[in-house]
């Protein structure tokens, strides 16, 4: 099994158009934890601490090529239930501030949520790639989706709602990547649009429209159309029978979410003052180290879920604009190079990585601009944070040596 | 595990565009939060992190003639707590009995803030904290967790002598006072400013302007210095204001009318500076810290003895005997009355079906002008009036300056009453008076109504045979010449006539004659009063050995005749004054 882990050749090529987005994103990261980092000396910082994570990460990057990335596939499926009994065990683990998200075992502590990630990335890239006949379209989405939904009810219960997100999320780019149709994928998402359309009668008359017009366009079964339409709005409408029936401290989250002035000090509070620092940054924004929100501490945990706060503060929408151009950039080369590759795994692989990239800096933005709930989610190379980063560079990594890989 | 099929280009079409439509959703936002309402965050940044912090100007000290300190300024604390930052250690009791705050309330207050958005902020408990108070807070600073203070500058009252009178009070500037304010004071709600006396008067000088600062604060209120970029005034403190009077005589004054209702005001005529100003009941300027608290200020308005009532230029009384001076002057201008002329006093006077009383009911005998102010008879005086003409007697009366204002620097100064025909006329209509009225106002009662300052510049007039000049409290003021223009006969017939009351054996301001140190000249006056014992008064001057001239006036409510109480704390102070003079030569 071991020898199955590395493969002979020693030489690998540098992707840099791949690379070449990641370093910028870090010297990003790196600029903006300086300016947070001014008052603390320098190796008490995250500053220092993000440099050492870095210089880490450029080394499992480097280690990373001798992989020979078969092996995943091969033992894909051990993986899988390794990190569903991972999983298990954390419930039997002392939490750390309120969640129960490690596995400790003496001065070791990790958390297999986190690595998890590949592996549900890379399980339903096995199956999916294993599927040569692809008109058993229920079974086949099924089991994709429970293959993300068992690992992310079992992150959910730790609670980390942000990750069991994620699990949910990369399956629908990956399912298309294999060739479902858009139609099918709209199955999937459509009921939890609905439930979230509707807190507004407005909103949720809209979405019956957009629905119909979509079933329209998609010419499915009449059964089908008219079952999937009844069906999200019975949806819809016991969301808000819930809703009346929820107690108030319950509805008051979610409210929270909807409207973040609702409590200005919870955190609707840091929500608001992570706009007012991105507002007040305007175009060009106040400059190094002069973000206000950020130097006075009105801006809340700004090293990590809300460093594109300070961003936008201190180098305003031009250096939004960077962050965003570099993320797409890097999207846009991982999906044309997957696009190119002729392993169906390999493919996939990458397309899961992209998508798990792409909605973690998704909903951090979104987070941060008020347009999500706080979950907790981190932004790829520029959140202050080892273990992030570390799961980001592997994935990196892992690209890079499927490409000189080129099966 | 080969790949059979390719896969075809538009998936990866698809994929990008849809992850370039969400970026640009994004993008959408952020254009929404930092181009579109970029003014309205940036407002936001700066009013979460800048506090602007007002540095209260010391109001302008006010120095006694001599450069003696009568109001300063120290410093007192506003007690304020940070909600977030009290925790279940709080003593509520402990503050409770320093600062006079019901437990109850305080924990209502402090919970409440905890509740508030402000939470992080200093919340106002109680102004005007005094150090001592402050001093014992901060050293159980443990105890009290949370709690901070910031210092503003309040009156303090450094003089033996209260003059609360002249002084006046400062209160607390609220909606309304900031409404009728005029530009340029710049009031703040929670200011304090000038709401009596002299403090009122010279308020825009007095007051100086607050400075202004920009801070940067951080969530936790917590203090990270000045913001460079904003414009920064440093507080301009009040000019200071040297006024007239003598605070060691007025402290004496002030000692020896303790316990009684009444004026005293002393002067120099020669240049209208007022030297002493004394009016009883007084209230405690030093009794409290800050502006008048509103409880005092109640209690006081509602004491029966009103002490907040400024006598001096406020209270009208019947000027009584003294404004016999003004029938005198008459007669001595006029030539009608020969002031040889003799009339009989048998102690009543009859004029139709009325009996007129002189004071002394066993008569005087034979009275002639000099005689009549020597002994305060009525009777000469009643009948005289009949032979003058009433106007030349009113303008003679306006000239000594009753029925108008003095012009002091105080506000709010009472104008009194001098009766003219049509002053009568529309009081009682053309019948409703007669000659009866007469007879009343020709001895200061009746209609006549003087204030003790309108009585003393009469006094003020004579006693430099006609020219003096407006009363002021401000030594900085304009000398205001006020002149009455009388035949020099007339100024040194009444100086003679004053002289004589005071220092012939039997006249009846003899008690007011001092042994050395000066001459005395006086009137006394008894105002009857138709609601207790009559007022009693005294009213006279004397030239010091130095040369100096010291004019008086005295009048004590129910103190009964003016020849007694009221004469007799004349001659203390005017041997107070002529010690003080010549205190002064042998210094010298």
């Amino acid at each position: 099994m071991i020898k199955k882990l590395f493969h002979s050749s020693g030489k690998f090529n540098i992707f840099w158009r791949v690379i070449l987005p990641v370093i910028g994103l870090c010297i990003f990261s790196l600029v903006l934890l300086k300016s947070t980092s001014q008052q603390t000396p320098f190796f008490n910082s995250s500053l220092y601490r993000q440099l050492v994570w870095i210089f880490m990460g450029i080394l499992t990057i480097w280690s990373l090529q001798y992989i020979r990335i078969q092996f995943f596939y091969e033992y894909g499926y051990y993986f899988y239930f390794i990190l569903l009994l991972f999983l298990i065990i954390t419930f039997f683990m002392p939490s750390i501030s309120g969640a129960k998200r490690w596995i400790i075992l003496g001065p070791i502590s990790f958390q297999p949520s986190e690595a998890g990630k590949l592996i549900v990335i890379f399980t339903i890239s096995k199956f999916l790639s294993d599927r040569h006949d692809m008109s058993e379209v229920t079974k086949i989405i099924g089991i994709t989706l429970g293959l993300a939904i068992i690992p992310a009810i079992l992150v959910f219960k730790q609670p980390d709602l942000g990750t069991a997100i994620i699990y949910m999320a990369i399956t629908i780019p990956m399912l298309y990547w294999v060739g479902f149709r858009p139609f099918h994928l709209f199955v999937i998402v459509a009921p939890v649009v609905s439930i979230l359309a509707a807190s507004n009668l407005l909103l949720f008359y809209s979405w019956i429209f957009i629905m119909l017009v979509i079933i329209f366009l998609s010419h499915p079964k009449l059964w089908q159309g008219v079952m999937i339409f009844i069906l999200n709005i019975s949806f819809g409408t016991l969301t808000s029978f819930i809703w009346n029936h929820l107690y108030d401290h319950q509805k008051q989250r979610v409210l929270t979410f909807l409207d973040p002035a609702r409590d200005p000090q919870g955190t609707g509070y840091q929500i608001l003052q992570s706009i007012t620092a991105v507002g007040s940054g305007g175009l060009t924004g106040k400059g190094f180290g002069n973000g206000t929100q950020t130097h006075l501490r009105f801006l809340p945990v700004r090293d990590t879920d809300f460093i594109l706060s300070v961003a936008g503060e201190e180098f305003g929408l031009i250096g939004i604009l960077i962050i965003l151009s570099l993320f797409t950039m890097l999207c846009y080369w991982m999906i044309t190079y997957a696009q190119k590759i002729t392993n169906k795994f390999a493919s996939l692989s990458i397309v899961g990585f992209t998508s798990l990239l792409f909605v973690h800096i998704f909903i951090n933005m979104a987070m941060t601009i008020g347009i999500f709930p706080v979950t907790g989610l981190p932004a790829p190379f520029i959140s202050y944070g080892g273990t992030f980063l570390l799961t980001c560079m592997v994935l990196i990594g892992l690209t890079n040596n499927i490409l000189n890989q080129n099966i | 595990m080969r790949l059979y099929q390719p896969i075809p280009s538009n998936r990866k079409t698809t994929l990008i565009s849809a992850s370039v439509v969400l970026m640009s959703l994004l993008c959408i936002r952020y254009i929404d939060l930092q181009i579109l309402n970029y003014g309205k965050y940036q407002d936001r940044a700066n009013s979460n992190s800048i506090r602007q912090i007002i540095l209260n100007a010391p109001r302008g000290i006010i120095f006694d003639r001599n450069g003696l300190p009568l109001v300063d300024n120290r410093p007192t604390y506003d007690l304020m707590i940070i909600p977030i930052d009290v925790t279940e250690k709080f003593d509520y009791q402990l503050l409770s009995n320093n600062i006079g705050m019901p437990s109850e309330e305080l924990k209502k207050e402090i919970n409440k803030g905890k509740k508030s958005i402000a939470r992080f902020r200093p919340k106002l408990i109680k102004r005007h904290v005094n150090f001592e108070i402050m001093s014992i807070l901060e050293e159980y600073k443990m105890s009290l967790p949370g709690i901070i203070f910031s210092e503003n500058p309040a009156r303090t009252y450094v003089s033996d002598s209260n003059i609360s009178h002249a002084l006046g009070y400062l209160r607390t500037v609220n909606d309304k006072i900031l409404k009728d304010a005029p530009k340029g004071m710049n009031y703040l709600i929670d200011d304090v400013y000038g709401a009596a006396g002299l403090e009122k008067m010279y308020e825009p000088y007095l007051r100086g302007n607050n400075g202004l600062e920009y801070h940067r604060v951080d969530i936790y209120s917590r203090d990270h210095g000045v913001v460079s970029d904003e414009d920064r005034y440093s507080p301009k403190s009040g000019q200071s204001l040297t006024i007239t009077i003598d605070s060691q005589l007025q402290s004496f004054v002030e000692s020896k009318i303790e316990g009684h209702r009444g004026a005293v005001i002393a002067m120099d005529p020669t240049t209208g500076e007022v030297l002493v100003f004394a009016s009883a009941p007084d209230y405690p300027l030093k009794s409290f810290v800050g502006p008048i608290p509103s409880d005092l200020w109640g209690s006081l308005n509602t004491d029966t003895n009103r002490p907040l009532f400024n006598r001096g230029i406020n209270g009208l009384y019947p000027p009584g005997s003294t404004f016999k001076l003004v029938a005198a002057s008459l007669i001595m201008e006029s030539e009608l009355i020969n002031p040889y002329y003799k009339v009989q006093c048998n102690g009543v006077y009859t004029l139709g079906d009325r009996d007129f009383h002189c004071w002394n009911l066993a008569g005087h005998g034979q009275m002639n002008l000099k005689s009549a102010i020597k002994y305060s008879c009525n009777i000469y005086f009643y009948k005289v009036i009949q032979g003058l003409i009433f106007s030349q007697w009113s303008d003679m009366a306006y000239g000594f300056g009753y029925g108008k204002k003095t012009g002091i620097d105080l506000p709010f100064e009472s104008k009194g009453i001098v009766p003219t025909e049509s002053y009568l006329n529309e009081k009682y209509t053309r019948r409703g008076w007669s000659t009866g009225n007469l007879l009343s106002f020709v001895i200061g009662q009746g209609d006549v109504l003087s204030t003790p300052l309108q009585v003393l510049q009469m006094i003020n007039l004579i006693a430099t045979k006609g020219h003096t000049f407006q009363p002021h409290l401000n030594m900085k003021s304009e000398k205001i010449p006020v002149n009455l223009e009388l035949n020099p006969k007339t100024w040194t017939f009444l100086q003679d006539a004053l002289y004589d009351v005071v220092n012939e054996p039997d006249g009846t301001g003899r008690n007011a004659k001092i042994q050395y140190g000066g001459k005395i000249w006086g009137k006394t006056g008894t105002s009857q009063n138709p609601h207790g014992d009559h007022h009693s008064s005294f009213l006279g001057y004397m030239t010091t050995e130095t040369g100096k001239i010291f004019t008086l006036y005295i009048i004590i409510e129910n103190g009964g005749k003016g020849s007694e109480i009221a004469s007799s704390l004349a001659r203390d102070i005017f041997n107070y004054y002529a010690d003080s003079q010549s205190a002064i030569v042998v210094n010298d």
